[in-house]
C-alpha cells in the first residue's frame, strides 16, 4: 500500500513538474461555417503570437504554449462538446468562438471546471456577465465604443443626436449606449428610430431625420452592411448634412468605396496602424510570417489574446487555471498589438483603447485613440 | 389504433430500441465527459430524425420544415422552465402569467409538445393537400416563416439574440428516455393502420384512394405526430445547451439532420438509427483527424473542413449506391425474423349494396378532345358487364369517371339515392365500388398481405379486417406469396393481387381494367374461373374492360361497345356481335358481311 502511495505521489509530482513547463491552451473556435470569417483570422493571429513566444523559450522563457485546436463548425452543440473535450484533455485556458450562443453554452462547462475562457471577438458586454467568473471577452465592448464616440462628439461641440438602432442583435443596439453617454455628458437625444437587419429601404427614417427642427448635430448608428450604405445614401439624399457616427462594423473596404456620401463619417474601431505603433509592428510580422498583408484587424486581435494570456501566466507565476483566471481579472495595461488592455475593475469585458477613424477622400484618417473614461461607460444591458 | 405487423416483430423492435438507448446511456454515464456529451447530442439528433422520418419516410414528402417544430418546442419549453429572475432581466415584456411560470423539464416538455402539435394542426390545414415537390417547397417556406417569427417576436424570444439561462436538465438518461419514446412512437406509427395507409399512399396515391384511403388525412396525422416528437427533441436540445438562438433551428441544422436521415434511409426506423450512428461515427473520426496527427513516418497537417467534406461524400455515396439509405425499405427484424400471422377464419366477402350504378350522359373533355360523349351506362350487381371498343375509344376514361378517379365534365352518376359525383374518390370503396387499373397500381414495396390488409383496414370501417384479408387471399389463391413484396411478383400474380385488393373492400361492383393483359392462356383461364365464381358465389357485379374478346364473350352477360367516345351498342354478346355499327367500328366499312371475331 505504501509503495502504491509513494508511486502515486511521485507520478503526481512528475505531472505537476511537466505541467509547469507548458501552458495547455485549448481552441474551440469556428474554422468552418458562419462564424469562420471572424474566428479564422483571430486564430491566425493566435498562431503568430504563440510561435513568437515559443521561439523565445515560451512564456517567461520557460513555459511553452501548447495548442489543442478544435473546429466547432459554428455550431452551439459542437462547441459544448469540444469545450468539454478540451477540459477533459487538461486545457488550462480555453478560447471560445466570436458569438454569444456557443460562448454562453460553453460557459457552464468552463465555470464548473474552473478553467478561464476568452471569446475571440464577441463584443457584447453582457457575455462575461452571463458567462460567470471564468468567461472573458477580448474585444472592445459595445458600451466602450459608444462611450468613446459620444465623448469625442461632445468635445467637438456636437450636443444633439439622433440614434438609429436595431433590436435584432445585441451589437446593433450600440446606439442605446451612445444615447446613455450623451445624456450623461449633458447632450440631448432628439429622436430615435429602429430598423430591421437587411431592411431594403431607409427613405422614411431619412426624411424624418432631415425634417427634424432643430436638425440634430449628429446621427449615430451601429448598422453595418448592407444596411449602413443604404441608410447613409438615403440620409444624404434627404438633405441631412450633419455628422454621421458609426462603429467598427463599417470598418470595411465598402465604406471607403462609397464616395461622397461617406465623406466625413467617423467611426470607432479596435486599432489603427500609425507609424511606430505596435499594430504596425504586428502587421509587419504578419506579412513576414504569412507572405501577405493582414487584411483585417481581427488578426491583431488574436495576437492581443495571447499577449493577455502571457501576462496573466506571468502574473500568476503558474499555469494553474484558477490562478490564471485570478491574475487575468487583475491585469492592467497589457500591451497588445491594437491597444493597451485592462481587465482590472471590469466584469471580464476589457477596457481597451478605441481608435476613431474619419473617412476622408476614400482613405482612413486617424482622429484619435482615446482611452474611455471608465465612469462614463454604461452598465451592460441584458435585454 | 390497430397494429398491422406481427407482434413478434414489434416486440423485437421495441426490445432492441430499449437495449440500444440503455447501452448508450450506460456507456455515456460511465465514461462521462465529452463522450457523454457526444452521446447526448446523438440521442437528441436521433429523436429529431426519427420524427422527420415518421413524416417524410411514410409520406414520401421530403420536409425541410421540421426544424420549425423543433424550434417551437425549444422556445416553448425553455420559456416555461426559465428561472423567473432571468425572465425579469432578459424578457421584461413577457406577459405576467408566463413570467411567473416555473415548470420542471418534463411538464414543460409536455406543454411544448402539445403547443407544437397545435401549431402543426394549423400548418397541416394549410398544406395537407399538397403533394410531391409542392409539399416540399411548402415545408421550406414553413422553415423560413418560423425563423422570421422567432426573430421578430422579440418580447418572447429575445429575437436573434441568445436565449440563455435555460436550466441544463437534459442529462444522458433524460436524452435516452426522450429518444426511446421517439423510436417507439415512430415504430408503432409505421406499423399502425395510419402508417400503413400513408405508406400505401406514398407508393401509389390513386390506388390508395381507390381502396378507401384519404391520403391527405393520413399525411395530416403524420405531420402532427412528427411535430410533437420534433418538439420533444427541441426541448431536449434547449435544456442541454442552455443557450440558443433562432439560427439553431435553421438551414445548417436542417441539412445536418437530413444528411443523417438520407444516409440511413427514411422509410424505416432502423434507418434513422443507422444514419445517426454512421454520420456521428464518421464525424467523430474525421474531427479527430482534421486537427492534424503524427503517423510516425509522416505528419498529417491540420485541415479543418474535412468533416463536412466527409459527410458530403457519404451522402453522395449513399445516393449513388443505396438510394433508399443503408437500411433499405425494411426494418432489420423484417429481414431477419420471418413473418408469422395468427390463422384467421376467412370471412365470406358478400356485398352489402344491391342498387345499380347509373351513369347518364357522362361527358369528359380533354381540351378539344371528347374522350366520352354523352355516354349512359348501368352497372348492376350480380351481372358481368363487358366494356369493349377499339383503342382510344374512351373505355378507361369512362371507367375512371364511374369509379371516382376522374370527375366528368358533365353528366350524372348515381347509385340509389346517392349522387356519386359529390363523393371524394376515397369514399367510392365504401359505396361498394372497387377497381383495378390498366397499368397495375400496386404498393410495390409492401407485401402482398399488406397490400390487401391496408385496403381491408380502410374500407367498411376496418371491421373483421384479418378475416376479410384471409378470404381475399383464398379467393385469388395468393396464400403462398402473402409475405412476398408485391413489386417482385410476376405480372399475372400482380394482377391477381390487385383483384384481391379490390375484393377485400367487400364491394358489390368490381371494375376490372384489362385484368388479363400480360397473362398467358392458362393464367387467363384460371382468372376467368375465379371471376365467374366471384360473380356466381358472392353475387358481385363485374364491369370488365378487355381486348381479349374471347374472354369477354365467354364471361359476360351483357356487353357495351364504345367507339370514339360514344356508346354504339349495348346488349347480350350475340346481339352485340351481329350489330353492324360494332362490326364497322372494329373492322371498317368494307366488310359488312363479316362478324366480330370470337
Amino acid at each position: 500500500m505504501r509503495r502504491i502511495l509513494t508511486a502515486t505521489t511521485a507520478l503526481c509530482l512528475a505531472a505537476l513538474a511537466a505541467q509547469a513547463d507548458e501552458l495547455k491552451l485549448g481552441l474551440a473556435t469556428a474554422q468552418t461555417g458562419g462564424l469562420a470569417p471572424y474566428d479564422a483570422p483571430v486564430v491566425e493571429g493566435i498562431h503568430i503570437a504563440v510561435d513568437e513566444i515559443n521561439a523565445t523559450g515560451g512564456i517567461g522563457g520557460s513555459i511553452m504554449i501548447e495548442l489543442n485546436e478544435k473546429d466547432v463548425r459554428s455550431d452551439t452543440a459542437q462547441t459544448s462538446i469540444s469545450v468539454q473535450e478540451l477540459v477533459d484533455a487538461g486545457s488550462e485556458a480555453i478560447v471560445l468562438p466570436c458569438d454569444a450562443d456557443p460562448s454562453i453554452a460553453a460557459a457552464a462547462i468552463v465555470d464548473a471546471a474552473q478553467v478561464p475562457a476568452i471569446s475571440t471577438c464577441a463584443s457584447s458586454p453582457t457575455l462575461p456577465l452571463i458567462g460567470g467568473d471564468y468567461v472573458f471577452a477580448n474585444f472592445p465592448g459595445d458600451n466602450v465604443q459608444a462611450t468613446v464616440s459620444a465623448s469625442w462628439a461632445f468635445e467637438q461641440g456636437m450636443k444633439s443626436a439622433f440614434i438609429l438602432y436595431s433590436p435584432d442583435s445585441q451589437y446593433t443596439t450600440m446606439p442605446l449606449y451612445f444615447a446613455d453617454v450623451m445624456k450623461a455628458l449633458g447632450g440631448e437625444i432628439l429622436g430615435e428610430a429602429t430598423y430591421n437587419i437587411g431592411q431594403p429601404d431607409f427613405s422614411a427614417v431619412a426624411t424624418q431625420i432631415a425634417a427634424l427642427d432643430p436638425v440634430p448635430d449628429m446621427v449615430m448608428t451601429s448598422a453595418y452592411e448592407p444596411d449602413f450604405p443604404t441608410f447613409i445614401k438615403a440620409l444624404r439624399a434627404a438633405g441631412y448634412e450633419g455628422q454621421i457616427i458609426g462603429s467598427d462594423g463599417i470598418d470595411s473596404p465598402t465604406t471607403f468605396g462609397l464616395g461622397n456620401v461617406a465623406e466625413g463619417v467617423v467611426f470607432t474601431t479596435a486599432g489603427h496602424a500609425t507609424a511606430g505603433s505596435p499594430l504596425e509592428a504586428f502587421n509587419a510580422l504578419y506579412e513576414e510570417k504569412t507572405g501577405s498583408a493582414s487584411e483585417t484587424v481581427f488578426n491583431a486581435v488574436g495576437y492581443d489574446l495571447v499577449k493577455v494570456l502571457e501576462a496573466a501566466v506571468m502574473a500568476a507565476g503558474s499555469t494553474e487555471p484558477k490562478a490564471i483566471r485570478d491574475a487575468m481579472a487583475n491585469l492592467e495595461d497589457v500591451q497588445g498589438a491594437t491597444s493597451l488592455i485592462t481587465y482590472r475593475g471590469t466584469t471580464g469585458m476589457p477596457v481597451r483603447q478605441v481608435s476613431l477613424i474619419r473617412v476622408k477622400g476614400g482613405e482612413r484618417e486617424l482622429v484619435g485613440q482615446p482611452s474611455p473614461n471608465a465612469d462614463l461607460i454604461p452598465a451592460p444591458r441584458m435585454q | 389504433m390497430e397494429l398491422t405487423s406481427s407482434r413478434t416483430h414489434l416486440v423485437a423492435a421495441l426490445l432492441a430500441a430499449l437495449a440500444f438507448v440503455v447501452v448508450l446511456a450506460l456507456v455515456g454515464d460511465l465514461v462521462g465527459t465529452s463522450v457523454e456529451r457526444t452521446i447526448i447530442v446523438f440521442l437528441v439528433s436521433l429523436t429529431a430524425i426519427s420524427a422527420m422520418g415518421l413524416y417524410s419516410g411514410n409520406s414520401g414528402i421530403l420536409s425541410f420544415g421540421h426544424l420549425s417544430f423543433m424550434g417551437v418546442g425549444a422556445y416553448v419549453s425553455a420559456l416555461l422552465t426559465l428561472p423567473t429572475h432571468i425572465k425579469e432581466a432578459t424578457l421584461p415584456a413577457l406577459p405576467g402569467w408566463l413570467a411567473s411560470t416555473g415548470l420542471g423539464l418534463w411538464p414543460a416538455t409536455l406543454v411544448a409538445v402539445l403547443v407544437t402539435m397545435a401549431v402543426a394542426v394549423v400548418v397541416g390545414l394549410a398544406i395537407w393537400r399538397l403533394e410531391g415537390s409542392a409539399a416540399t417547397i411548402a415545408t421550406l417556406a414553413l422553415l423560413i416563416i418560423t425563423h422570421g417569427i422567432l426573430i421578430g417576436w422579440r418580447d418572447v424570444t429575445r429575437g436573434a439574440q441568445t436565449f440563455f439561462g435555460v436550466p441544463r436538465d437534459t442529462t444522458i438518461w433524460v436524452a435516452a428516455i426522450g429518444c426511446f419514446v421517439a423510436l417507439i412512437i415512430s415504430r408503432l406509427y409505421r406499423d399502425s393502420a395510419w402508417g400503413l395507409r400513408l405508406r400505401a399512399g406514398r407508393e401509389n396515391a390513386t390506388a390508395a384512394a381507390s381502396v378507401g384511403i384519404s391520403v391527405p388525412r393520413e399525411r395530416f396525422i403524420a405531420l402532427v405526430l412528427s411535430a410533437g416528437l420534433m418538439a420533444l427533441s427541441g426541448a431536449l436540445i434547449a435544456h442541454f445547451l442552455g443557450a440558443f438562438s433562432p439560427k439553431k433551428f435553421y438551414f445548417t441544422d436542417t441539412f445536418f439532420l437530413l444528411a443523417m436521415l438520407i444516409v440511413g434511409g427514411m422509410t424505416t426506423v432502423s434507418g434513422p438509427v443507422l444514419g445517426a450512428a454512421v454520420v456521428t461515427l464518421i464525424t467523430e473520426i474525421l474531427r479527430r483527424l482534421e486537427g492534424g496527427l503524427d503517423l510516425g513516418f509522416m505528419e498529417v497537417p491540420q485541415v479543418f473542413g474535412t468533416t463536412q467534406i466527409g459527410i458530403g461524400v457519404l451522402i453522395l455515396l449513399a445516393l449513388m449506391h443505396r438510394k433508399d439509405g443503408l437500411a433499405g425499405m425494411k426494418e432489420w427484424e423484417e429481414w431477419l425474423i420471418p413473418t408469422r400471422r395468427a390463422a384467421v377464419n376467412p370471412k365470406p366477402l358478400s356485398p352489402a349494396e344491391s342498387a345499380p350504378v347509373i351513369a347518364e350522359n357522362v361527358t369528359r373533355r380533354f381540351g378539344g378532345l371528347l374522350a366520352t360523349n354523352k355516354v349512359s351506362l348501368t352497372v348492376r350487381p350480380g351481372e358481368i358487364l363487358g366494356l369493349i371498343g377499339p383503342n382510344g375509344s374512351g373505355k378507361t376514361t369512362l371507367l375512371n369517371q364511374i369509379s371516382g378517379v376522374l370527375p366528368p365534365s358533365s353528366g350524372k352518376i348515381s347509385r340509389g339515392e346517392q349522387d356519386l359525383l359529390k363523393l371524394p374518390s376515397h369514399k367510392f370503396a365504401d359505396a361498394g365500388i372497387a377497381r383495378t387499373f390498366q397499368n397495375i397500381r400496386l404498393f410495390p414495396t409492401l407485401t402482398v398481405y399488406q397490400n390487401i390488409q391496408v385496403a381491408a383496414l380502410s374500407s367498411k370501417g376496418g371491421r373483421d379486417a384479418a378475416a376479410r384479408v384471409a378470404g381475399a387471399l383464398q379467393w385469388l389463391g395468393l396464400e403462398a406469396v402473402a409475405e412476398t413484396d408485391a413489386g417482385t411478383l410476376s405480372y399475372g400474380d400482380q394482377r391477381r393481387v390487385e383483384i384481391a385488393r379490390a375484393l377485400v373492400c367487400q364491394p358489390s361492383l368490381i371494375f376490372l381494367d384489362e385484368p388479363a393483359a400480360g397473362m398467358n392462356r392458362e393464367e387467363t383461364d384460371a382468372l376467368m374461373d375465379i371471376l365467374r365464381r366471384i360473380n356466381t358465389d358472392l353475387g358481385i357485379g363485374i364491369l370488365l374492360v378487355d381486348h381479349d374478346l374471347a374472354l369477354i364473350n365467354a364471361l359476360c352477360h351483357r356487353i357495351a361497345v364504345l367507339n370514339e367516345g360514344r356508346m354504339i351498342a349495348e346488349g347480350t354478346p350475340e346481339e352485340v356481335r351481329s350489330d353492324p355499327a360494332v362490326i364497322e367500328a372494329y373492322l371498317g366499312t368494307f366488310t359488312k358481311q363479316s362478324t366480330v371475331p370470337t
